[in-house]
């Protein structure tokens, strides 16, 4: 890619922003729009530095970022394992299906009140709530992928003199990562979201996004309220592009075996 | 009974059923298969011939009668035999290189030991300079060429080859046959190669087995005599090929008149 059009597709990422940030500032101004209502962005942006100096907006985003991040690597490890034996054991594919169809289906936030009286009011729940949120996507996937692994790329292996655990490890979960790896995208949003329900209703919780967003209700604070959500967005997008595109990137994407989505 | 150190594999009174399709593919097929040859099994589609070939690979287990290979049964895959598929079936997350030390580190060779036996074999098919190449970026005959150095590279006793220049345009597949013989005149492994070309069985075998249409069984057995490099225009050649397409043109009518019922 030459240096222009990178500068234009820049461009064209960013314009979106600079159009809908012109038009909020100048609506907000223009019609004289009370602020306790609908702040403009430069308040929402001088606010922000101001919590960030003040070090309370980073002691939120760490606090959210410790559970979604553990909540979420025992989603995906857990949800990998259970996903290969689903796809693999035929007993134990017979034996989870219902339960997974039923599971499946019930929204993550409706474990929260459930989690809240079984594992108490703080971090356990909420953990335990980003786990569930992001499991079943990564048992389904998984599965998916491990059951859609060309037969013959594992005969190839198995006459070669691959057998169990080689013929798992270097055969069948390499093969199986064009539909793990686009799953890892999907299961940290659904990890998101519960991390957001279950600290809002977590009470004994003091720190994080989605407690900081729900207590500004109390003092009908719209701004730190904006603050809140863009920084989910922000911290969201920031590690789908640094972390996950980039494993994307390395691995499904050079191996011409990525189904493109997405940019 | 005593092995006869001439033949490679046998195949006695063989029969594959397919229950859940109600297809008896092979049909008390028994057949010798001598060492160090190249032998090709012909037939109309649908005979069976490349259940055959999975039945030696060790992907399936026939219904009835038994396989041997130097007089042990075949009951699983092993690294006793290499296959090439039509498709290629290489690791698509493996380079060239990858691919082709796979079967050997494996089978307990050491990391920089596989790679020099790999790169011996790139040479071999005239790969150089793409060990380090991912398979969708190379083409269809590349592929081919990286799945029969992967076949070879662990030294297998016998090589097994699906239809493997099915997929290829004819003037790769016409080089692609040249290459094989090339390859074969070095190393002088026991090949058992499936097609449904005769003029590409000819060219490249010891013997053509021709397999009946379904149920498959074998219908005739063809010594191929015909100093090699062959040319598919040579009176020999087209006196061969009458043969085999005359023991042909019988099972395709048949087959013909079985699609009509």
């Amino acid at each position: 890619m030459t240096l222009s059009t990178l500068r234009t597709r820049t461009a064209e990422t960013l314009l979106p922003f600079l159009v809908g940030g012109i038009l909020w500032e100048g609506g907000c101004r223009f019609f004289d729009v009370s602020p306790q209502i609908l702040p403009p962005p430069s308040l929402i942006a001088a606010q922000a530095v101001e919590l960030w100096a003040k070090g309370a907006l980073r002691q939120h985003i760490l606090a959210s970022l410790f559970r979604l991040l553990l909540g979420y690597v025992l989603a995906v490890t857990a949800g990998i394992i259970l996903g290969a034996l689903i796809a693999l054991k035929s007993d134990i594919r017979r034996m989870s299906s219902l339960t997974l169809s039923l599971l499946i289906s019930i929204p993550t936030i409706t474990w929260v009140p459930v989690l809240l009286i079984t594992m108490g009011l703080g971090d356990r729940t909420v953990i335990t709530a980003v786990f569930l949120g992001g499991l079943f996507e990564m048992i389904y996937s998984t599965a998916l992928g491990v059951e859609n692994v060309n037969r013959r790329i594992v005969d190839a292996a198995r006459i070669m003199g691959a057998k169990r655990t080689d013929l798992f490890f270097r055969v069948m979960l390499p093969a199986s990562l064009s539909f793990v790896i686009p799953a890892l995208r999907l299961c940290i949003g659904y990890c998101w979201r519960a991390l957001i329900g279950a600290e809002i209703l977590s009470a004994m919780i003091r720190w994080g996004l989605g407690k900081m967003i729900f207590e500004a209700r109390f003092w009908n604070d719209v701004t730190v309220m904006f603050i809140g959500l863009l920084s989910i967005g922000l911290l969201a997008v920031l590690f789908d592009r640094v972390f996950l595109r980039r494993l994307e990137r390395i691995t499904i994407e050079k191996w011409g075996i990525a189904a493109r989505i997405d940019a | 009974m005593r092995w006869d150190p001439n033949i490679k594999i046998t195949l006695r009174r063989v029969t594959k059923v397919f229950e859940e399709k109600g297809v008896t593919a092979l049909q008390d097929v028994s057949l010798d298969i001598r060492k160090d040859k190249f032998t090709t099994i012909v037939g109309p589609s649908g005979c069976g011939k490349s259940t055959l070939l999975h039945l030696l690979a060790g992907f399936d287990r026939p219904s009835n009668g038994e396989i041997r290979l130097d007089g042990q049964m075949i009951e699983k895959p092993g690294p006793d035999r290499g296959f090439v598929f039509q498709d290629y079936a290489l690791f698509p997350w493996k380079t060239v290189l990858g691919n082709i030390t796979f079967g050997l580190t494996i089978n307990g060779v050491a990391k920089s030991r596989a790679q020099e036996i790999a790169m011996e074999y790139i040479r071999l098919v005239n790969l150089e300079g793409f060990e380090h190449a991912y398979p969708h970026t190379l083409s269809g005959g590349m592929k081919q060429r990286v799945a029969i150095a992967r076949a070879l590279a662990y030294n297998p006793e016998v090589l097994l080859m699906d239809e493997p220049f099915g997929a290829l345009d004819a003037q790769t597949r016409k080089y692609m046959q040249g290459e094989l013989i090339r390859i074969w005149e070095r190393f002088k492994k026991t090949v058992v190669f499936v097609t449904h070309s005769v003029i590409e069985a000819i060219y490249l075998s010891d013997v053509v087995v021709v397999l009946s249409a379904r149920p498959g069984t074998v219908k005739g057995i063809i010594e191929v005599d015909i100093p090699r490099p062959r040319n598919y225009t040579g009176q020999e050649y087209l006196d061969v090929r009458k043969r085999v397409l005359g023991i042909l043109e019988e099972e395709v009518q048949k087959e013909i008149s079985m699609d009509r019922a």
